[in-house]
């Protein structure tokens, strides 16, 4: 049903170097101190920079639940911090159901550091690397969602330095849905030494504490926090009774595709994006009073930046106040965009805006900088502005509570549509209807894949790709082509469990044994968690939304779910999701000789767009459940097959609860292929399986086709059927 | 260490350390410039170069405008390892 909804922000909480906690936190801000420090975390000795915005006094086995304290990381405990309090300010005590949504971008880093020193050098042994795994990025959010209880849906996601931000636009997609009626969306990271060792391989870092936009600025100085923000409908928030604090009124996601870790110099690109977010909002550039800006210190961000906010204000920006808070709680990452969205809703809140510490000399005088402390401006509308790694943009609009902010449109989820599928499996790489032939016979003892992803590349243009890397490009790239659709407008989600751990292994390593000076600087941006989606954004030239997320075996499903998200927020006329996993000594080593590795993607958007466009998609999704906890539900609300003999199922491996529903749904009795037995397992088959399943559709073979795949506390259910017309009924 | 030897070392550094699969030693002029046109190389490989080289030949790369003139080609690297090397 169209509904037309504003999005109000009722509760805050924020961690920083400044203060456990937002009050704290944000005074200090606006009066212009520094959280900037020697570092104490690790040994900082032979590196350029030593000193960061730590978080002091952060007590983890305090705020674990019991007999959890050893289990969880540093990042986990500044989760919590700032969702408890987020929740806390916005009154929620009723303990209704709640979407969680946190962006990070090394997890608990930290602790897998401690625990990689304590072992033997050289080779790792499979039951010493067992600790190496037990901090990968989705757990954070499992935890945090245990700990607050009644979470109904979740998402970690990762796009370099703007998924603080990108986890809180994905959150405000479950609210206009109706997923959920209340949200907590944030960001987390947690200092670490493969961060801060590759910050300053690359010499990004400055040895003095940073100065945004100063002529003098030689580089950022990183920090770790988290924030998290309550958002619900309006209607809902105003249902209860609860203060609104602002309104998140719009925001855009894309990507540069420049470069791996370079802004595009001239700030066109970043200006698209920040036109997109004030169109979203639907506000003019002269209505924003004020600017957060992405601001880290290096000489090509605040240059690019001033460039980009110029393109798009004009004469207007020596009206537009702008500040960095990163001189004072450094760049904080994966938590930069979240803590910087919270900051910004305080100051449209307070009229307190925070200056920019440590500019002394700004290199644009023209921009209205803030300078002294305490500045005070009554401010209608704000924006926050995030500019990661691999160019992934992302900017947030806020506008005062009592502002006459625009609804936001939502006419319902558009009828989505495969338009292109590829699958990389033991028997090769397929695409489309040939995806059919992708699962081995269930007889055959199926070999495992031979075929190198890297020979499918162009070798310049794929350097230094890992076998992850490659497998998630080759596969989207079939995916893109059976499209055929404009790789401009094209976005991606990429489905990632674990990531390249021995590559990160080895950074490590090396740095333990060799000491800082021959940390790699080229691989250090292989290294993180969006590196597959960076790497395929600029590989292919995607300038939608380009993302990773992680959920351990059901990442594929995760990424489904993301993307369309992003179509229903209209971010990326056509996006790509799926997973693809490599091999690595160290994931197999733990898990079993028996992984295998693989994964599919499929290309999903509006059917109207794929008819716009003339093109005859795979099939429809007909339906796209997440369940979090009790999915007996979910199976009742699928039904029955309406004609079994021409129906199939793919499955994964499924918990005895969930495979119990699924037989009693009447799905039970139909042609059923098992994923781990014949695509190998590993945690990217449900994404292989997608590709399977819409290539029975398009191929005629069946006329509907059901995915269940389960892992940890989540079952996805997706249910395909034939478009009219389409390729299997030609 | 003969010239020619050195400049082999330095052009497996350059295949190693920057990924350039399906090249080889071969493909690389002594003289041709490394950098923008000659093999698409960029300041992140510049950055993995310095590294590279301290680490495989214990002759420190300054940084900046200097490193411009010692990655012109494989002829100038060879030559300030050889200069670093007597000094």
């Amino acid at each position: 049903m169209p509904r037309r909804e504003r999005i109000a922000i009722t509760g805050l909480g924020m961690v920083s170097a400044l203060g456990l906690g937002r009050e704290e936190s944000f005074r200090r801000l606006c009066a212009g101190e520094r959280g900037i420090g020697p570092v104490s975390l690790f040994d900082t000795a032979g590196l350029r920079s030593q000193i960061a915005a730590e978080v002091r006094g952060l007590d983890v086995a305090a705020l674990a639940p019991r007999g959890e304290a050893a289990d969880w990381s540093r990042s986990d405990a500044l989760a919590f911090v700032a969702a408890r309090e987020a929740l806390t300010h916005a009154g929620h005590v009723e303990g209704g159901p709640l979407g969680l949504a946190l962006g990070g971008t090394t997890g608990g880093m930290y602790e897998t550091e401690r625990a990689l020193a304590q072992l033997p050098k050289g080779q790792i042994r499979p039951q010493d690397a067992r600790r190496l795994l037990d901090f990968p990025l989705a757990v954070s959010v499992e935890r945090v969602a245990r700990a607050l209880g009644s979470v109904v849906c979740s998402a970690t996601v990762c796009s370099a330095c703007s998924s603080g931000a990108v986890a809180i636009a994905l959150a405000a997609s479950w609210l206009l849905s109706g997923r959920v009626p209340r949200v907590v969306a944030g960001g987390v990271d947690g200092l670490c030494q493969l961060t801060f060792t590759g910050f300053n391989a690359l010499g990004a870092v400055d040895p003095r504490p940073c100065r945004p936009f100063d002529v003098s600025r030689a580089g950022l100085t990183l920090g770790e926090g988290a924030a998290c923000l309550v958002l619900e409908l309006e209607s809902v928030a105003r249902e209860r009774g609860a203060p609104i604090i602002a309104f998140l009124s719009g925001w855009a996601v894309a990507s540069e595709a420049h470069h791996v870790t370079h802004p595009e110099p001239s700030g066109e690109r970043a200006a698209a994006v920040v036109r997109a977010a004030l169109a979203a909002a639907g506000l003019e550039p002269g209505a924003i009073d004020y600017v957060n800006a992405h601001g880290t210190g290096t000489v090509q961000n605040d240059a690019m930046e001033a460039r980009a906010l110029t393109r798009v204000f004009g004469p207007e920006l020596e009206r537009v106040w702008l500040s960095s808070s990163k001189a004072q709680i450094g760049h904080t990452l994966g938590a930069a965009g979240a803590i910087e969205a919270a900051i910004t809703a305080l100051s449209v809140q307070r009229g307190e805006i925070p200056p920019t510490a440590g500019l002394e000399q700004p290199e644009a005088p023209e921009l209205r900088h803030v300078r002294a402390p305490n500045q005070r401006a009554t401010l209608r509308a704000a924006l926050s502005s995030s500019f990661g790694f691999g160019g992934a943009c992302a900017v947030l609009a806020f506008e005062a509570a009592e502002a006459h902010a625009r609804p936001l449109s939502w006419q319902g989820r558009a009828s989505v549509v495969i338009s292109g599928a590829a699958s990389f499996g033991s028997l090769g790489l397929a695409s489309g209807a040939g995806c059919v032939g992708s699962l081995p016979a269930a007889d055959s003892s199926a070999p495992m894949p031979t075929l190198d992803p890297l020979s499918l590349l162009d070798p310049e243009r794929s350097r230094r790709f890992g076998r992850a890397s490659a497998l998630v490009v080759a596969t989207a790239e079939r995916a893109l082509r059976d499209a055929g659709c404009d790789a401009a407008a094209t976005g991606l989600v990429v489905g990632s469990a674990f990531g390249d751990v021995d590559r990160s292994v080895r950074f490590l390593q090396k740095l333990f044994e060799q000491g800082p000076k021959f940390a790699s600087p080229a691989e250090f941006p292989q290294l993180i968690a969006s590196t597959s989606s960076g790497n395929a954004s600029l590989y292919l030239g995607l300038r939608g939304p380009c993302l990773s997320v992680s959920e351990f075996g059901t990442s594929g499903q995760s990424a489904v779910s993301v993307a369309l998200s992003l179509l229903d927020l209209g971010l990326g006329e056509h996006v790509l999701a799926g997973a693809a996993e490599a091999h690595d000594p160290i994931v197999d080593g733990v898990l079993g000789a028996d992984r295998g590795e693989g994964g599919g993607f499929v290309l999903l958007e509006p059917e109207a767009t794929a008819g716009a466009r003339g093109h005859v998609p795979l099939a429809r999704i007909v339906l796209h459940r997440a369940v979090r906890g009790d999915a007996a539900p979910a199976f009742v609300e699928l039904g029955a097959p309406t004609v079994p003999g021409e129906a199939c199922l793919i499955r994964g491996r499924l918990p005895s609860a969930v495979a119990g529903a699924l037989a009693r749904s009447g799905w039970g009795s139909v042609t059923a292929y098992d994923l781990p037995a014949r695509a190998g397992y590993h945690e990217a088959q449900g994404a292989f399986g997608l590709s399977f399943a819409a290539a029975q559709i398009a191929a005629g073979r069946a006329a509907q086709a059901l995915l269940v795949t389960a892992d940890v506390d989540t079952v996805y259910i997706t249910r395909l059927e034939p478009v009219h017309g389409a390729r299997g009924a030609a | 260490m003969d010239q020619t030897e050195l400049k082999a070392k330095i052009k497996r550094a350059l295949l190693e350390e920057l990924d350039l699969r399906g090249k080889t030693e071969a493909d690389i002029d002594d003289a041709a410039p490394l950098f923008g046109a000659g093999l698409g190389l960029d300041s992140l490989d510049a950055l993995q170069l310095a590294m590279a080289i301290e680490e495989r030949f214990g002759v420190t790369i300054p940084e900046g405008e200097a490193s411009r003139t010692i990655f012109a080609s494989v002829n100038a690297i060879a030559e300030h390892i050889a200069q670093a090397k007597a000094e």
